[in-house]
C-alpha cells in the first residue's frame, strides 16, 4: 500500500494581509545569496509555478511542517533497501536522499538532450577509430600519449571487433549548469552508468512519499528508457528472443545494490564470473537446468578483470576466454576498452574531434580543458595556474598530485608549486588543467528550510533497437555540501535528489506499456544459475535453523522455569542443552555453565557459529547476494535485526525467542507470498525442509538417547508443537513409541519428519530434469528412498540406530542435491599464475 | 652469429588439474637484425587446441587448451636464430629533446615508444626510485650516456642475489633492499627511466650458456634472462641495456619478447581447476653454432 502521509489540510488561501504564509508557501521565503545564479530564482512562467506548486504540495502534505518530509522519505528509502558504500566501508550506508528535486523545464532539457546525443555519437566514433584504424592518431588529431596513458585503453582489443556492432550501448555523463544558465559536461562515463539504479529508486521513493504530486506538476516519466535499453541490447543479438545477463563483480562491490536493482528492473540474470563458462566459443551460464547459452552480457566489471586469459591473469572474478565468445557473436557491452575516452585529457580534444569526425562544433561544451603534453598548453597552464584546477590526466598519483586528486592551482604552496613544475617538465603528459566551473544553485530542503546549494547532474543515455540514442527523462541529482566537485558518485555530506523534467503544458501522459512486436505470452521462469539456487537453498536452511534453534531455546526456558536453573539434575534440560551444543549453538555443559548461559549462548553468542545471532547474520549475507530475487517486503523482513535480550534474564530470553519465531513466520510468509512457484521457490523450500528434517532427527536423538522420561518426551512434543494433539489423542502421559510416531512417521504433522520427506520429494520432482529418458535424477531417487524407508517403519521398531540411519539418508540426499544442482569447487575456473623461470 | 636455443619446462601437479588453459610466450617475435631458421614449440601431452596470437606488445603468444585432466606438462621450445652484428649506438638526443620527440610520435603500434611511457602493472611509479635516479637523468644529458650511467649505478649499488626475491616481489621492495635478480634490476631501471619521461621496455630472452674460451660466463645464462630496451629518440630507436651484467645488449643477447613489464610477457600463465603445480623445473641451453 502506498503511504500517502497525513491527510492534507483543508484548503486555505495562500496569501493574506502579511504576505505568503510560510507554512503554505515555503519557497516564498527562500533567499539565495546570489539569486542571479540560482536555478529557481531565475525561473519564470510555468516552471516557476511548478517549483511553487511542488513546495506548496510538500507543505500541504505535512501540515506546514516540511521538516517531517525528510522522515517520510527516509522511511521510503529504507523500505526500498536503498544503500551505498563508500570505498572501504564494510557495511552499506543508508542512502541520503533530499526531498526537493531539481526541476528542469522541458524546453531547456531538449537543448541539453540534443547536445548529449551528439556527444554520445562522437564518443562512439572516437572509440571505433581507436580500436580499428587509429587514423585520429596517425593523422595527428589525437596524441598517442592521450590514448596510451589511459589504464583503460585495451591494446588487446585493437582490431578485435569485426561485426560492426556498437561499442557503446549505455552512456552516462556528468553535467553542470553555470550561473548564467549554460550547461557544461564535467565528465563522460562510458564503462558503467553508475547511479542509474539510484535514479530510478530516487524517483520511486519520492513518488511514494508525495503521492501524485510529481505527476500533477507535469513531471515526465522514466518509463520507456529501460524498455529501450533492453530492446537495444536485444537487437544486437544473433538469436531472436535473446538471453541477457548482467555480470557483477559481487556483493562487495560499491555499486552492487544498484546492479541488483537493475537486473531486477530489466529482467536480466544477475551473474558472477563463476556462474559463466566459455565452451567452443560460446558463453554459457551454469544453471540448475544445465548450461544455458547467454546472448548478451552487460558487464559491470572492469576490462582488466574481465578475462584472465586475455587481460590480467590474476583476475578471480572474470570468465576465462570471454573474448573468444565476444568474437563469436556474444554481445559484450559496453565493449572492453571503451573507458579510454574517460581520461581527463580527452575533453581537451573533443571540440576538435567533433569537427574532424562529425564536421560540426560541439553543441554542449565541456569544461575548458588543457592537456599539458602540448607545449603551448603547458606554458598557458603555468602562466594561469592560479585560475585553473590541476588534475592528473590519467588519475594516477603523479609528482605534485601524489594522491591523484584534482586541486585548484591557487592552493599550491611555493614548494608544492616547484614540485608541480618539476613534474610538468619531466612528464607533462600526466597533467591536465581545467577552468574553474561555477555552479548554479538550487533550493535544497535541509532541516525544514530551503537553502541554496550547488548541484551537478548525471544524465543517462541508451540505444534504441534502431541504434538511436534515448535520453532518460530525469537523472541523478547531486546537491553538494561544499562547493568542490569530487568525482565519485557521492561524497560524505552530499545529498542525492531526483531530477524532474517538467512539461507544464503537456501534463505527463498516462504511461503506456510498450509491447514487443509479437504479443507472446509466457509462463516460463528465467534462468536460475546454479549459484543462485545454492544461495536460495542455504537461505532456507539458515533461516530454518535460526528458527528451530530459537524454538529449542524456548523449550529449554520452560524447563528452567519448571525446575530452576540450579536444578542440574533435570535430565530434560541437560538433554536440550546437549542438543544445542551439538548444533554448535552453545558451549557444552560443564560445572561452570548454567542452563541460562546455554540459552544466552544459543541466542546471542558472537563466537559460536550456530548461535541464532550468527545464523541470522549468515542469512542476511546470503539475502544480499539474492537481492535481485527477493521482493521488497521479504528483503525488509530478512534485514530485521536480531531482537535484544539480557543474558541472565530468563524473561527477556523468552521474549526474544517469541520475537524470533514471529520474525521467521513473517519472513517465510512474505517469501512464500511473493515468490513465483518456480525453481527458485523449490530450492528455498528444499533448504527449509531439509533443515527441519535434520533438526527433528537430531532432537529425537538428543532427547531420547535410548530411554526417556515423561518430561523429555514432553519437551520433544513441544518442539514439534504436538503437545495438545497428543493429550487429546491419548489422555495419558507420553510414551516413546507414540511420540516417535508423531515426530517421525505421521505424515500429517508439519513439524514432523514424514511430512517434510514427502515435501522434499514433491519439490525435487518439480525441478527441471537434465535427463531426456524420463528416468529420475539421483536427488529424486535419494528422496524417494528416504521416504520409502520412513513409510515402511513402525514406531515400536525405532531406536537410536534407526534414527542414525535416517540421518545418513538425509545427509546423502543433501549431498546429491548439492552435487547435481550447485557449482562444485571443480566447476569454477580458478586462476593461477606462476613464474616458472 | 647463429644460436641454437633449447628451453625445456616441466610442470607436475600433485593431483590432476582440469580444464587447463595456458598462455605460452616462448616463441620469438623477431626484431630487426634477427632471422629465424627453424622453430618448434612442443607440448607433452598435446593440447586439444592451439592458437597463435601476436601482440598486444612485441610478443608471440601461443594459447593452448587441454580437455583431459593434466598431471604433468612438458613444454619444449627450440629455435635456431641468426643475429646480425649490431653497431654500437652513436650518441643521441638530450633527454629534453627526447621527451618532445616521444610526445610527437603519432604511433601506437607494438614497437612505438608511447606504449612504453606510462606506469604499468608491475613497473609503477615509485618516488624513491625517481629521486634516486634523478642525478643520472638531467635534462641536458645525452640519452645513451644517461642510460649508461643509470645502469652503472644500478649494477654498482645492487647485489645480484637469487632466491631473495620472487616474481611477485614488487620492484620497489627490491629497490629498498638493493638486491634482486635480473627481473628486479630490469624493473627498477624501467621505472627510473619512465619517471623521467623516457620510454623503457622489459625484454625477455636468452644468453649464451657456455661463454667462448677466455670470456667470463654472464649472469643469467642458465635460465631465461631479462633486460631493458630504452627508446633513445627518433634516430636511434630502441637500444638494449643489461643492468644485471652492466653492458649494452649486443650479440650475446637473444631477445624473444618485449612488453611494458614482466606481466605482459611472462613465459607461462593461465587458468585451471585444481592446486598449484607441485614442482616446476626449467632448463635452458643456448649454443653458438657455425
Amino acid at each position: 500500500m502506498i503511504d500517502q502521509g497525513p491527510s492534507p489540510l483543508p484548503s486555505s488561501t495562500d496569501t493574506d494581509l502579511f504576505g505568503p504564509d510560510p507554512e503554505t508557501d515555503p519557497l516564498a521565503y527562500y533567499r539565495p545569496q546570489a539569486p542571479t545564479a540560482d536555478f529557481y530564482s531565475q525561473s519564470a512562467g510555468d516552471i516557476r509555478k511548478a517549483w511553487h506548486d511542488l513546495a506548496r504540495g510538500f507543505a500541504r502534505q505535512c501540515n506546514g511542517q516540511i521538516d517531517v518530509l525528510q522522515d517520510y522519505l527516509d522511511r521510503h528509502v529504507e523500505d526500498l533497501g536503498l544503500a551505498f558504500r563508500i570505498r572501504g566501508d564494510e557495511h552499506e550506508r543508508p542512502w541520503p536522499l533530499g526531498p526537493m528535486p531539481i526541476l528542469i523545464a522541458a524546453d531547456e532539457w531538449e537543448t541539453v538532450t540534443t547536445g548529449l546525443i551528439q556527444r554520445a555519437d562522437l564518443l562512439e566514433k572516437v572509440i571505433a577509430d581507436l580500436y580499428t584504424q587509429q587514423s585520429l592518431i596517425n593523422d595527428g588529431h589525437l596524441p598517442a600519449a592521450v590514448v596510451s596513458g589511459s589504464a583503460d585503453f585495451a591494446r588487446r582489443m585493437v582490431g578485435a571487433r569485426g561485426d560492426g556492432g556498437p561499442f557503446l550501448h549505455t552512456y552516462a555523463v556528468d553535467l553542470a549548469r553555470g550561473p548564467s544558465g549554460e550547461w557544461r559536461v564535467l565528465a563522460d562515463r562510458v564503462r558503467f552508468p553508475i547511479g542509474i539504479g539510484y535514479a530510478i529508486q530516487n524517483r520511486q521513493a519520492l513518488a511514494r512519499a508525495t503521492g501524485g504530486l510529481l505527476a500533477s506538476i507535469g513531471t515526465r516519466s522514466h518509463s520507456g528508457f529501460f524498455d529501450a535499453l533492453r530492446r537495444g541490447i536485444g537487437a544486437s543479438c544473433q538469436r531472436d528472443d535473446p538471453r541477457v545477463a548482467l555480470l557483477t563483480p559481487g556483493r562487495f562491490n560499491q555499486s552492487y545494490p544498484e546492479q541488483a536493482i537493475l537486473a531486477r528492473q530489466l529482467g536480466f540474470s544477475l551473474v558472477e564470473g563463476r556462474d559463466l563458462t566459455v565452451r567452443e566459443g560460446r558463453l554459457f551460464a551454469r544453471t540448475i537446468a544445465g548450461l544455458k547459452r547467454i546472448d548478451a552480457l552487460w558487464r559491470w566489471i572492469t576490462t582488466r578483470d574481465l578475462d584472465p586469459m586475455n587481460f590480467d591473469a590474476r583476475s578471480q572474478i572474470g570468465v576465462p576466454n570471454l573474448l573468444a565468445a565476444a568474437r563469436n557473436g556474444l554481445v559484450l557491452t559496453n565493449w572492453p576498452g571503451v573507458g579510454v575516452v574517460e581520461s581527463r585529457a580527452m575533453p581537451a580534444f573533443l571540440p576538435k574531434l567533433s569537427r574532424v569526425l562529425m564536421d560540426e562544433p560541439l553543441a554542449l561544451p565541456n569544461a575548458a580543458t588543457w592537456w599539458c603534453g602540448g607545449e603551448t598548453e603547458r606554458a598557458f597552464v603555468l602562466a594561469n595556474l592560479n585560475d585553473l584546477v590541476i588534475s592528473s590526466a590519467f588519475r594516477r598519483g603523479v609528482v605534485g598530485l601524489e594522491d591523484g586528486h584534482t586541486r585548484p592551482g591557487a592552493s599550491f604552496s611555493p614548494e608544492e608549486r616547484d614540485a608541480l613544475e618539476r613534474g610538468l617538465t619531466l612528464r607533462p603528459m600526466d597533467y591536465t588543467a581545467q577552468e574553474v566551473v561555477e555552479l548554479s544553485t538550487t533550493p535544497a530542503l535541509t532541516g525544514g528550510h530551503f537553502e541554496a546549494r550547488g548541484f551537478t547532474l548525471r544524465a543517462y543515455l541508451t540505444r534504441e533497437e534502431d541504434g538511436k540514442w534515448v535520453v532518460l527523462q530525469g537523472g541523478f541529482g547531486r546537491v553538494l555540501e561544499r562547493g568542490d566537485l569530487r568525482t565519485s558518485l557521492m561524497g560524505l555530506g552530499d545529498i542525492s535528489t531526483d531530477v524532474c523534467i517538467i512539461d507544464a503544458k503537456r501534463p505527463a501522459p498516462p504511461e503506456t506499456v510498450l509491447t514487443p512486436r509479437k504479443h507472446e505470452i509466457r509462463r516460463e521462469q528465467g534462468l536460475l544459475p546454479s549459484q543462485a539456487a545454492d544461495n536460495l537453498f542455504w537461505l532456507g536452511r539458515y533461516g530454518e535453523r535460526a528458527h528451530q534453534t530459537a524454538r529449542i531455546v524456548r523449550v529449554l526456558v520452560d524447563q528452567i522455569a519448571l525446575s530452576g536453573d540450579a536444578g542440574v539434575e533435570s535430565t530434560t534440560a541437560t538433554r536440550l542443552s546437549k542438543l544445542l551444543a551439538n548444533l554448535g549453538a552453545s558451549r557444552a555443559l560443564d560445572g561452570k555453565i548454567s542452563f541460562i548461559d546455554v540459552c544466552a549462548d544459543a541466542l546471542g553468542s558472537a563466537r559460536l557459529t550456530g548461535s541464532v545471532l550468527k545464523l541470522i547474520e549468515r542469512e542476511q549475507r546470503i539475502a544480499q547476494i539474492l537481492r535481485d530475487r527477493l521482493s521488497r517486503d521479504s528483503w525488509r523482513a530478512v534485514q530485521r535485526a536480531m531482537p535484544d535480550f539480557v543474558a541472565g534474564d530468563i524473561e527477556s530470553i523468552a521474549l526474544a525467542c517469541d520475537r524470533l519465531v514471529e520474525r521467521h513466520a513473517t519472513l517465510s510468509w512474505l517469501l512464500s507470498d511473493g515468490m513465483s512457484r518456480g525453481p527458485e521457490w523449490q530450492f528455498l523450500n528444499l533448504g527449509m525442509s531439509i533443515e527441519r528434517a535434520s533438526i527433528i532427527l537430531q532432537a529425537a536423538q538428543a532427547v531420547i538417547p535410548g530411554s526417556a522420561s515423561a518430561d523429555d518426551l514432553s519437551a520433544l512434543l513441544d518442539l514439534i508443537d504436538c503437545q495438545s494433539l497428543y493429550r487429546s489423542r491419548y489422555l495419558s502421559m507420553p510414551y516413546i513409541a507414540r511420540v516417535y510416531d508423531m515426530a517421525l512417521l505421521e505424515p500429517a504433522q508439519p513439524r514432523g519428519l514424514a511430512f517434510q520427506a514427502a515435501k522434499i520429494e514433491r519439490r525435487l520432482a518439480a525441478i527441471p530434469t537434465l535427463r531426456t529418458d524420463g528416468m529420475p535424477e539421483r536427488p529424486l531417487r535419494a528422496a524417494r528412498q528416504m521416504r520409502a524407508r520412513i513409510d515402511g517403519l513402525e514406531a515400536a521398531e525405532i531406536g537410536p540406530m534407526t534414527i542414525q540411519g535416517l540421518r545418513e539418508d538425509l545427509a546423502n540426499l543433501s549431498e546429491a542435491i548439492s552435487e547435481r544442482y550447485f557449482l562444485q569447487a571443480d566447476d569454477t575456473d580458478q586462476t593461477r599464475t606462476r613464474r616458472l623461470f | 652469429m647463429r644460436y641454437a636455443v633449447r628451453h625445456v619446462s616441466e610442470l607436475a601437479y600433485a593431483s590432476p588439474v582440469s580444464r587447463a588453459r595456458f598462455n605460452l610466450r616462448l616463441s620469438p617475435r623477431l626484431r630487426r637484425g634477427q632471422t629465424l631458421e627453424s622453430e618448434s614449440l612442443r607440448l607433452t601431452p598435446a593440447p586439444a587446441t592451439r592458437e597463435i596470437q601476436r601482440g598486444p606488445y612485441w610478443v608471440t603468444t601461443t594459447q593452448v587448451r587441454f580437455e583431459a585432466p593434466l598431471k604433468t606438462l612438458e613444454v619444449t621450445s627450440e629455435f635456431t636464430i641468426e643475429l646480425a652484428p649490431s653497431p654500437l649506438p652513436q650518441s643521441g638526443s638530450s633527454l629534453a629533446q627526447l621527451r618532445a620527440q616521444v610526445l610527437a610520435a603519432a604511433d601506437l603500434s607494438d614497437l612505438a615508444p608511447v606504449p612504453y611511457l606510462f606506469a604499468s602493472r608491475i613497473a609503477t611509479m615509485d618516488p624513491a626510485i625517481t629521486a634516486w635516479a634523478a642525478p643520472y637523468l638531467a635534462c641536458e644529458t645525452e640519452i645513451i650516456a644517461a642510460a649508461t650511467s643509470l645502469m652503472n649505478a644500478l649494477y654498482t649499488e645492487f647485489t645480484y642475489s637469487p632466491g631473495k626475491t620472487s616474481s611477485s616481489t614488487p620492484p620497489e621492495l627490491a629497490f629498498k633492499a638493493r638486491h634482486g635478480v635480473c627481473q628486479d634490476f630490469t624493473h627498477v631501471m624501467i621505472m627510473a627511466l619512465r619517471a623521467h619521461g623516457v620510454p623503457a621496455a622489459y625484454v625477455s630472452g636468452y644468453l649464451l650458456t657456455r661463454p667462448p674460451p677466455g670470456k667470463a660466463k654472464l649472469v643469467g645464462a642458465d635460465a631465461m634472462h631479462a633486460w631493458v630496451d630504452v627508446w633513445c629518440g627518433r634516430d636511434l630507436g630502441w637500444v638494449g641495456f643489461d643492468p644485471t651484467n652492466n653492458r649494452l645488449v649486443g650479440e650475446d643477447h637473444i631477445a624473444i619478447a618485449m612488453g611494458r613489464d614482466y606481466a605482459d610477457i611472462s613465459p607461462i600463465d593461465g587458468t585451471f581447476i585444481g592446486g598449484a603445480p607441485q614442482t616446476m623445473k626449467s632448463a635452458v641451453d643456448v649454443e653458438r653454432i657455425a
